[in-house]
């Protein structure tokens, strides 16, 4: 008995033991990696990959140079290069050789490098809206054969949705590696728009409910009309209803794709000649940007515009975010940054005030291939994958490749990545799932509260990117050569329109003829070419989107 | 055997003072070559090419030349720069000489005000964009919020006819100062018993400085008139700073266009072409003014 009971004792020390040993071997199989600002996320151990873990520095004397929007060690985008190059330097022996850019300049300066073959830099942290020239040069290398070699730290492809899929790959090729994740999203003040007396206000005016939030981008109009010229905030001074950046060079023109998507993009199960296309016809290159899906979009547009500060036609993104928060407009659409921002007191006076909604649709829809506008019974919505979403792609002139690509790649490993969403300054946009609260995703709301995020403002904020990202249709995005060129003729076009110089129509064709002039100069026959690779012409929607 | 000092030498026979100046000329020489006949040469090559990012380019002879004259942009950016020289030029030229006469006198804090007058001159010209870009600024700047008690509020930078003149306006403010530093230096300058003649004729002051002064200081106005429209015609950081080029592209500037072409969109054989054009037709006007003061001084 007393043998018995002693038996029973053994095994129980020998099973505690036990479970102690593997607590402490899970335990050592995190590593603590702690950045810039003093933060330590852990990462799996076999998620850093051989080169690091076999204690190795096969990096050392090894330089690599790259390059981003300059912002400076606490600044959007170039922040996390400064926040976690010392802890990569450390474990893999190599150096990095940060060059900031200013936003305007960064895009001619990589492509100087590129063109002229100096071959100065090793990394861009690039637009996506940079493939087309890029992939057209061959520029810069497919990172397909780094993907799934166990040298390399582990990131995590599967948790992000198609439509950021799209702009990291060409033609089933992976070039870029997860970073940001750019997309617009309404923003909206929640205290104001539930506002009873308000509320009550908007119906005998509008004669329905005020939708919190729009459904539509009529409704938008609505409450931004509604909202425009009178202090609703209780500041003494009248407010606006909507605020844009409409500066050009300010990336309004973003503005208006995002808009008029949904007016546009006529939903079908292929992408062809008619259906899932927004930029060109894809059987002559003839551009689209003047039909009357567009008119229509940059009508309301010109509306929205004038429910809002007549100075924002010479506001940059900073200046419109900036009266946003300062609680002077009720609306406004825009990156994520807008949603990091707000949560920061010395800046904005709306935190725990920030409603986010995924952009509105329309119930009209132009439909190019019988040509007359169709009623939908519920909104056309469509995502968007608007902005840079920018990452780093790695130059076909490297001497560093695998050093460029480890980097990268420690860049973007899920605890890494994650630190970047929760954190909310660092332009770093959240994108996948793994930024996502529940059940959409394994992020976790403490941990965002913990970097100061108010919690009803991030359940709102990434529920609205998380349909964002993964709504079933999505805005197309522009990747052929030339597509910085396009861009800013529509820019200047739609600000022509936006000082009444010219009509929407006006503005919209004279885009169209500027495109014209820039496809025929580029070669048409090429600019179709990778035009169709790029939207997937001919596919199945879901195939064409990077689906399987 | 020659004298010391000019002994032949080399091929062809030359003396040796002769090669010792051309060695020192040699640096200079290759200077010149490198970093303006190159350069020269490169860009009239460039302008003959087509020239697209990541695809062979080819010869296209004089048809970035021919593109340029069908350019409705290229016409609106040209007709923008030259009726900014017609204001801008003309404006600092007589503020400048306003200023001038009103220093080319004895009074208290003289030389504080001239230096506070020449002060905008050191500034670099982006700087100054910037710095307007805040005193500009329609939201609470400098200036909206001087002009707010009158109920004005001048949409400085968000509408087309006051960017222009915004864009006009920073550079009147840097470039008055040095039509007005020439313009002192000048009549500082001029032979003191002319003008004590003169006050004895003539009863006016107005009338010594039209009929006096300014004859004698033709010369000088013509080519401060030269220098100023050859920097205006090429001016760029400001507008780049300020508007960007717009609102719309009411401020894209000549030379703004031709960066954006050439620096933006890499179609560099246009913008090569773009910049000869500018360079001729600069090279022109500066040649009448140039001929019209040599023939001032003859």
């Amino acid at each position: 008995m007393q043998s018995h009971k002693r038996l029973t004792l053994l095994v129980w020390v020998v099973l505690a033991t036990l479970a102690m040993a593997v607590s402490v071997h899970a335990a050592s199989d995190l590593v603590p990696i702690k950045n810039l600002s003093g933060d330590t996320v852990y990462v799996p151990k076999s998620d850093l990959g051989t080169i690091i873990t076999d204690g190795k520095k096969p990096f050392a004397g090894k330089t690599i140079t790259i390059t981003v929007n300059v912002a400076g060690p606490k600044g959007p985008i170039e922040g996390p290069l400064h926040e976690w190059r010392k802890p990569w330097e450390e474990l893999t022996g190599g150096k990095v050789n940060i060059v900031g850019i200013p936003y305007a300049e960064h895009y001619s300066k990589a492509m100087t490098d590129l063109l002229t073959g100096t071959g100065q830099y090793d990394i861009f942290m690039a637009g996506a809206d940079w493939y087309g020239d890029l992939i057209a040069g061959n520029y810069i290398i497919p990172i397909d054969k780094y993907l799934n070699d166990p040298r390399f730290p582990k990131w995590d492809r599967s948790a992000m949705p198609l439509s950021q899929v799209a702009l990291h790959t060409w033609q089933g090729h992976w070039y870029g590696v997860l970073n940001d994740s750019d997309g617009q999203v309404l923003y909206y003040r929640r205290d104001i728009l539930t506002n009873a007396s308000y509320r009550q206000r908007f119906k005998a005016k509008y004669g329905y409910d005020l939708p919190v939030p729009p459904k539509t981008w009529e409704q938008v109009r609505d409450i931004a009309e509604f909202f425009n010229g009178w202090d609703w905030n209780g500041d003494g001074e009248p407010d606006s209803g909507m605020v844009m950046h409409l500066k050009v060079g300010g990336q309004g023109m973003f503005h208006y794709a995002s808009l008029s998507a949904p007016f546009v993009l006529f939903p079908g199960p292929t992408v062809d000649r008619y259906h899932n296309v927004y930029w060109f016809d894809p059987e002559n290159m003839n551009p689209l940007i003047n039909s009357p899906g567009h008119v229509r979009a940059l009508e309301l547009l010109l509306q929205l515009a004038k429910f809002g500060p007549s100075a924002q036609l010479s506001w940059d993104l900073g200046e419109a975010w900036d009266y946003f928060m300062r609680g002077k407009a009720v609306l406004t659409f825009s990156w994520g940054d807008v949603g990091g921002l707000v949560q920061e007191p010395g800046r904005s006076v709306i935190k725990g005030k920030l409603g986010t909604a995924m952009l509105p649709g329309t119930l009209e829809v132009w439909d190019r291939e019988h040509n007359r506008w169709v009623k939908f019974d519920s909104p056309n919505v469509v995502g968007n994958t608007t902005g840079g979403s920018w990452h780093g792609v790695i130059s076909a002139l490297s001497k560093n490749p695998e050093v460029a690509y480890h980097f990268l790649a420690f860049l973007a490993m899920t605890p890494i990545s994650q630190w970047h969403a929760y954190r909310g300054w660092d332009g770093v946009d959240p994108g996948t799932r793994h930024h996502f609260l529940a059940p959409q995703g394994d992020a976790k709301l403490e941990d965002y509260v913990a970097q100061g995020w108010n919690a009803e403002d991030v359940r709102e904020y990434t529920q609205a990117y998380y349909e964002t990202f993964f709504a079933e249709r999505q805005l197309p995005y522009l990747r052929i050569p030339g597509g910085h060129e396009y861009w800013v003729s529509l820019d200047q076009h739609i600000s022509e329109a936006l000082t009444g110089a010219v009509s929407a129509k006006e503005a919209l064709d004279r885009t169209a003829r500027d495109w014209d002039e820039i496809t025929n100069r580029l070669g048409r026959r090429e600019q179709l070419e990778l035009y169709r690779q790029s939207i997937g012409y001919g596919k199945p929607y879901q195939e064409a989107m990077g689906g399987k | 055997m020659g004298l010391a000092g000019a002994e032949m030498i080399g091929w062809p026979r030359l003396s040796y003072k002769t090669m010792t100046k051309r060695i020192l000329l040699l640096p200079a020489a290759v200077w010149t070559l490198l970093f303006t006949v190159f350069p020269f040469v490169y860009t009239l090559w460039i302008s003959t090419q087509r020239i697209r990012l990541g695809r062979p380019g080819y010869f296209v002879g004089m048809e970035n030349f021919a593109k340029a004259f069908a350019d409705y942009k290229l016409s609106e950016s040209a007709l923008g720069t030259i009726l900014f020289i017609a204001v801008a030029v003309p404006l600092e030229l007589i503020l400048g000489f306003a200023f001038a006469l009103l220093f080319n006198r004895d009074f208290r804090g003289q030389g504080v005000l001239r230096a506070i007058m020449t002060m905008p001159l050191f500034a670099t010209p982006v700087g100054v964009a910037y710095l307007f870009t805040t005193i500009l600024y329609e939201e609470g700047g400098l200036v909206n919020s001087l002009l707010a008690p009158l109920g004005w509020h001048p949409p400085w930078l968000s509408n087309p006819f006051w960017a222009r003149l915004s864009v006009l306006l920073v550079d009147v403010w840097q470039w008055t100062p040095f039509c007005f530093l020439v313009f002192l230096a000048g009549l500082q300058g001029l032979p003191q018993e002319v003008l004590e003649a003169a006050s004895l004729d003539v009863v006016k002051n107005r009338q010594i400085v039209t009929q006096v002064v300014l004859p004698m200081m033709a010369p000088l106005i013509r080519l401060v008139l030269l220098l100023r429209f050859i920097e205006a015609a090429k001016v760029f950081d400001t507008p780049f700073v300020l508007t960007s080029g717009g609102p719309g592209r009411s401020t894209e500037v000549y030379s703004l266009y031709t960066f954006r072409v050439g620096l933006r969109f890499f179609d560099l054989g246009y913008a090569a072409a773009l910049s000869l054009l500018l360079l001729v037709a600069v090279m022109i006007v500066a040649n009448l003014l140039f001929r019209g003061t040599r023939e001032m001084y003859d």
